[in-house]
C-alpha cells in the first residue's frame, strides 16, 4: 500500500544501466504485509510475460527519491499499488497529476504525485502517469500471499495495466 | 507558572519523535527532551528465531539503512560460527557498506537538511522543503538524486535489490562479483566523486553563514566513540573501538568491538522508548558521547584516501584546536565521508582478488554468543545475540547509532532552545532550529516506512494545567 511497510524484492526489475525505456511500470508495496504485496506481485507477473517494446517493469517496496530521474526519462509511467480504501478486490485506474503540495516530511516514501512533481521541477518534464490500485482485504503478516479477493483482483489489475501500456505512446 | 512547548512530530527526520520544552515563569527554557514515541520491540520478538534469520529480521528495523543492520547482524553470526570470512567477501561487504553510506548521507544532506541550509531557518515553512530547494538550486537537487541513485544502484548490483538485499550471509556473501558488474560499478564512481566534490566545495562556501548556529548547535563537551582501523584510520566495517574526550585525549583505544560491554552501559527513562547508552567509567548521564560522521572524523588519524584526507584537514580547521565540537558540523563530516566512500570503493574494486570466487566460509554455530559491530551512516551499530544448543535466539541486544547519540541530542536541543526560544512569543523559526539540531544527527528512529498520510507539525504552548495558550501548526 502506498504507505509501504518493510521489504520488497526487486522482482522483474531491469538490469541497472539498461537503456532507458519510454514506459515504466512500477509495482510497489510490502511483500510481507498480505495484500500490500499486490503491487510487486503484479509487476513480477507482468515482467514474466511478453512486453511491448520500450516497456520496463520494476518492483519496489516503496517509492524513493532517486526514481525521479528514471521517471523523467519516460513518456508514461504506470504505478501499481494496493489500497485499503474501497470494496476489497475493486480495481481502479486513474490518471495522476504532479502535486508539489505533497512534499513528504520523511524520506522513506514518496507519493507518486510528489515524484511527478520532482520530475517537473527538476527536469522540466513529467511523464503521463496512471495509478492502478487494487483494494485489499487483509494487510496482516503474510509473505507473498494474497487474500482470495486480492488474488482475483490481480488478474483485473494486470489486464488494466496491459491496456495502458499497449496503447500508442503519447507522442505517436 | 511553568509551561510546555511540544513539537510533534519532528519533521524531516527518519521516524517518529516529539520534542518537549518546559518553560519557566520568565519564559526561558528549563528543560528540553527528545522523545522517541514509537515502540518496535525487535529485541524481544526475535527471541526463539533461528540465528540465521537474524540478518533478514533485523534489516526490517529500517527501510533506509537495512544494509547496516544486515552487516552488523551477519558479523554477529560470523562470530557465532567462529569463522574468519574470506578476504574477498570482506572487501565486497565493505563496498556495500560504503555504497550505503553514500546514499544515506546524500539523503540526509540534500533532502532532509538542505532546506534549512539553503533557504534559512526562518523561511516560510510552506516552501522550506525539498521543493523550495529544487526551485532555488535545481542543480544541487539533481546532484542529490544522482548521488543517492549511484549508492542505491551499487547496492542493487551487489545484492540483487536496493532494499533488504540478501546477498550478505553468515560467513561472507552468497555469490562472488563478476567482472561485468565490477566494471559497471567502477564506471559510476568518477561521476559520483565529481558530484561529491562539487557539493563539498559548495558547502564550504555556505559554512561561514552559520557562525551563530555553529556556536549553539550542540557544542556540549562529550566523548566521541567510533571504530578505527588498526592504524587509527577512518573505518566503517570492522576495526577497533576508540573513544576520545572533548579535548582530544584518547581515553580508550584499540578495544576489540566484542568488548563493547566493558565500555558502554545503557540506561532507560520513562519518557522515551529510546535507550540512553553511556560510557561506563563516567556513569550515567556523565558518560555522554557522540557517534557518527562527526565522531568518526574526530577520532580518525587519517582517512587514507587522497581527496578525503584533504577534506579531513579542512574539517579540522573548523576549530582552532581539539575535536570539532559543534554538532552542526555533522553536515560537513557527512560530505567528507561521501568523498571517502567513493574513493575507497574504487580502491577496493580495483583490488586484484575482488573477483575471487571464494567468498563464503561455511560452518555451524560454534559458540553461544555472537557480537557484530559496524559503522552505520549514523554511527556505531552493535548487534549482540545469544543462542541455545539448537541455534535459536535466547537474547538480543541492539544498540543503534541514534541511541548512542540520545544523551547528546537531548543536551543539544536544550542548548538550542536556550539560545533561540523565547517562550513569551513563539516564532516558527525558533522551533525549526530546535528541530534542525536534531537533523544534524540524522536520527533514524527504528524507522519502517509507516508514514501513513500527512505528517503535519503542531506545536502547542500549554500551561502547567495543560491548557493550550498558544499554537502554531504547519502542513
Amino acid at each position: 500500500m502506498a504507505a509501504g511497510a518493510p521489504a520488497s524484492p526487486a522482482a522483474g526489475s531491469a538490469t541497472p544501466g539498461a537503456a532507458a525505456a519510454r514506459t515504466l511500470v512500477i509495482g510497489y508495496g510490502s511483500p510481507i504485509r498480505g495484500d500490500d504485496a499486490i503491487g510487486p506481485l503484479a509487476a513480477e507477473a507482468l515482467a514474466a510475460g511478453p512486453l511491448p517494446e520500450g516497456v520496463r517493469v520494476e518492483a519496489r517496496h516503496i517509492l524513493t527519491a532517486e526514481l525521479a530521474e528514471d521517471l523523467a526519462a519516460c513518456d508514461r509511467v504506470v504505478f501499481l499499488d494496493a489500497t485499503a480504501a474501497g470494496e476489497p478486490g475493486a480495481v481502479r485506474v486513474r490518471e495522476l497529476a504532479a502535486d508539489a503540495g505533497l512534499a513528504s516530511s520523511m524520506a522513506h516514501f514518496h507519493d507518486p504525485r510528489e515524484l511527478l512533481a520532482w520530475c517537473a521541477t527538476l527536469y522540466g518534464r513529467a511523464p503521463r502517469a496512471w495509478l492502478v490500485t487494487a483494494a485489499g482485504e487483509s494487510f496482516d503478516y503474510a509473505s507473498y500471499c494474497l487474500s482470495p479477493c486480492a488474488s482475483a483482483a490481480l488478474h483485473s489489475m494486470l489486464a488494466q495495466t496491459r491496456r495502458l501500456i499497449e496503447r500508442a505512446p503519447p507522442d505517436a | 507558572m511553568s509551561r510546555t512547548v511540544t513539537i510533534d512530530p519532528v519533521t524531516r527526520i527518519e521516524g517518529h519523535a516529539r520534542i518537549t520544552l518546559t518553560l519557566g515563569d520568565d519564559g526561558q527554557v528549563n528543560d528540553a527532551r527528545f522523545h522517541l514515541t514509537q515502540f518496535r520491540g525487535f529485541e524481544k520478538f526475535c527471541e526463539g528465531r533461528p540465528y540465521r534469520e537474524m540478518p533478514a529480521l533485523t534489516a526490517r528495523t529500517c527501510g533506509i539503512c537495512p544494509v547496516s543492520h544486515i552487516l552488523a547482524s551477519n558479523k554477529a553470526c560470523d562470530h557465532l560460527l567462529s569463522v574468519t570470512i574470506p578476504p574477498t567477501a570482506e572487501k565486497l561487504r565493505r563496498v556495500m557498506n560504503l555504497a550505503q553510506i553514500t546514499q544515506s548521507h546524500a539523503l540526509s544532506f540534500f533532502h532532509l537538511s538542505s532546506p534549512d541550509l539553503l533557504l534559512g531557518w526562518d523561511a516560510d515553512p510552506a516552501s522550506r522543503n525539498i521543493f523550495g530547494v529544487m526551485r532555488q538550486d535545481p542543480a544541487l537537487a539533481r546532484d542529490g538524486i544522482r548521488l543517492r541513485q549511484i549508492g542505491q544502484t551499487i547496492i542493487e548490483m551487489l545484492g540483487g535489490k536496493k532494499i533488504h538485499p540478501t546477498w550478505v550471509v553468515p560467513g561472507g556473501v552468497s555469490a562472488p562479483l563478476d567482472a561485468t558488474k565490477r566494471d559497471a560499478i567502477l564506471a559510476l564512481l568518477p561521476e559520483g566523486l565529481e558530484v561529491a566534490k562539487r557539493t563539498y566545495a559548495f558547502y564550504k562556501t555556505l559554512v561561514p553563514r552559520f557562525v551563530d548556529e555553529v556556536r549553539h548547535f550542540g557544542t556540549q563537551p562529550t566523548l566521541f566513540l567510533s571504530l578505527v582501523s588498526p592504524k587509527g584510520h577512518l573505518e566503517h566495517y570492522d576495526g577497533l573501538l576508540r573513544i576520545k574526550d572533548a579535548k582530544g585525549n584518547i581515553v580508550e583505544d584499540m578495544v576489540p568491538a566484542i568488548e563493547y560491554g566493558r565500555l558502554i552501559g545503557e540506561a532507560a527513562e520513562d519518557w522515551s522508548y529510546m535507550k540512553f547508552p553511556y560510557y561506563k567509567p563516567l556513569g550515567y548521564p556523565g558518560g555522554i558521547y557522540r557517534v557518527g560522521p562527526l565522531a568518526r572524523l574526530n577520532n580518525a588519524d587519517a582517512c587514507g584516501t587522497p581527496f578525503a584526507d584533504v577534506a579531513l584537514a579542512e574539517f579540522r580547521m573548523l576549530q582552532d584546536r581539539g575535536p570539532v565540537a559543534s554538532s552542526f558540523h555533522y553536515h560537513y563530516a557527512r560530505l567528507v565521508e561521501i568523498i571517502y566512500a567513493l574513493e575507497m570503493m574504487q580502491r577496493l574494486l580495483e583490488e586484484p582478488d575482488i573477483l575471487d570466487a571464494r567468498v563464503r566460509a561455511r560452518a555451524r554455530s560454534n559458540r553461544d554468543e555472537g557480537i557484530g559491530v559496524a559503522e552505520a551512516p549514523r554511527g556505531t551499530l552493535m548487534h549482540h545475540y545469544r543462542i541455545d544448543d539448537n541455534g535459536l535466539i535466547t537474547w538480543v541486544n541492539l544498540i543503534i547509532a541514534t541511541g548512542h547519540n540520545n544523551l547528546a541530542m537531548n543536551q543539544s536541543i536544550r542548548q538550542v532552545a536556550e539560545a533561540y526560544v523565547d517562550g513569551n512569543r513563539m516564532q516558527e523559526g525558533m522551533l525549526n532550529r530546535v528541530e534542525a539540531v536534531i537533523r544534524c544527527y540524522d536520527p533514524c528512529l527504528s524507522c519502517a516506512s509507516h508514514a501513513f498520510g500527512e505528517m503535519p507539525l503542531a506545536i502547542e504552548l500549554a500551561d502547567a494545567a495543560g491548557n493550550v495558550v498558544d499554537r502554531l501548526s504547519r502542513g
